[in-house]
């Protein structure tokens, strides 16, 4: 039953509807992160093709992996539902054609910078942006909120981030390592 | 314009780059700007933080969108495409082969582990990132209610989040932001 229906699903995936659907997540998202929010948006919520903890374990792995993350997330998830073309489709979707519109607006910005209404639009994209990743990361932390050491190292990670000028590196390798062996114990204790 | 040799040195900067680049290209920004600034004045300062800022607000992957920015303006499409090119190939192919026996070892008991210690982490680094893009957003509080507004939209409303995208775009073109 189980396996039927993950064939079933990854039949729907076609390398069109891989395409399409990153190309989509890219235009709609602004200020990189962003684009966590679409992506889980299209892969999670309305396509069904992976649930939240297979979404979390995707960004987990991007996030340790050098280069543009949201990138990687495209790469898995074509990967996961059609190999190699899966994993190409995706990708090519969410790059070209987004960065060839973009490219052609921003140095047409390029020769404008001062442009008020410009400016205007921008604010206000921008600040929004960041509030729908910090709604996004939220509700990723919702299924954690019962246990109160992984909410304990999210904090760490996020005070790491945000108040020290430590490179995103260092805050992985400080607190990464102690999570999984606090994790390690604590499962071997459940059982 | 610095010829060809200006986009070839580039591009090979950016690849090289790309894979030291752990936790995401914004890593690796301070050393971009000196190589394009600093060392070969390809940009000025002012262009430099103009083509981020762009970068920022324009839709798509936008560390891909900067460095083809950065390209533009070192040798034109050619060079903006190698530079775009160069800043996600080499990590895609990381990415590809990476996700493969991570995802053939996924009920392994080991990464059951690493899952449930990573997940919490990367979690508190998508809170981070988020705060510290709405620092650099939020010049008032008009635009602060913003970025709070939207929160909260995502967390509560199923909607889709290009509605307030679009909705916090018209009011800062009425500059109620």
């Amino acid at each position: 039953m189980v396996r039927a229906a993950e064939e079933s699903r990854v039949q729907r995936a076609s390398l069109l509807v891989l395409f399409l659907g990153f190309l989509k997540v890219a235009l709609c998202s602004v200020g990189g992160g962003s684009g966590i929010v679409f992506a889980r948006r299209l892969a999670v919520e309305q396509r069904r093709w992976i649930g939240d903890p297979e979404f979390a374990d995707i960004l987990s792995l991007c996030q340790f992996l050098p280069g543009p993350n949201v990138v990687g997330i495209a790469v898995c998830v074509g990967a996961r539902l059609r190999g190699p073309a899966g994993a190409l489709a995706s990708l090519a979707g969410f790059t070209v054609i987004p960065v060839a519109i973009s490219l052609f607006l921003g140095t047409w910005i390029l020769r404008y910078p001062d442009l008020a209404i410009l400016q205007g639009i921008l604010g206000g994209v921008s600040a929004a942006a960041a509030g729908l990743l910090i709604g996004t990361g939220l509700r990723l932390l919702i299924p954690h909120r019962d246990q109160p050491m992984a909410l304990c190292f999210a904090l760490l990670a996020f005070v790491g981030l945000v108040f020290t000028k430590l490179p995103l590196l260092a805050i992985l390798l400080a607190v990464a390592p102690v999570s999984v062996t606090v994790a390690a114990i604590s499962g071997t204790r459940k059982r | 314009m610095s010829g060809q040799s200006g986009s070839v040195a580039l591009t090979l900067h950016l690849a090289l780059l790309s894979i030291l680049s752990f936790g995401g290209i914004p890593s690796v920004l301070p050393d971009i700007r000196n190589y394009v600034v600093a060392a070969n004045g390809w940009l000025t300062d002012r262009q430099f933080a103009n083509v981020f800022a762009i970068a920022q607000t324009l839709p798509g992957p936008n560390m891909i969108l900067m460095m083809s920015l950065i390209g533009w303006k070192v040798g034109g499409l050619p060079t903006a495409i190698s530079s775009a090119l160069a800043i996600f190939g080499p990590p895609c192919t990381i990415y590809y082969f990476a996700y493969r026996p991570w995802d053939r070892f996924r009920h392994a008991p080991w990464q059951r582990v690493a899952r449930r210690g990573l997940a919490p982490v990367t979690i508190g680094l998508i809170l981070g990132g988020g705060t510290v893009m709405a620092r650099a957003a939020d010049t008032n509080w008009q635009s602060a209610t913003v970025t709070m507004i939207a929160a909260a939209v995502i967390l509560w409303v199923r909607v889709n989040p290009l509605w307030i995208l679009i909705a916090a775009g018209a009011a800062g073109a009425l500059e109620l932001v």
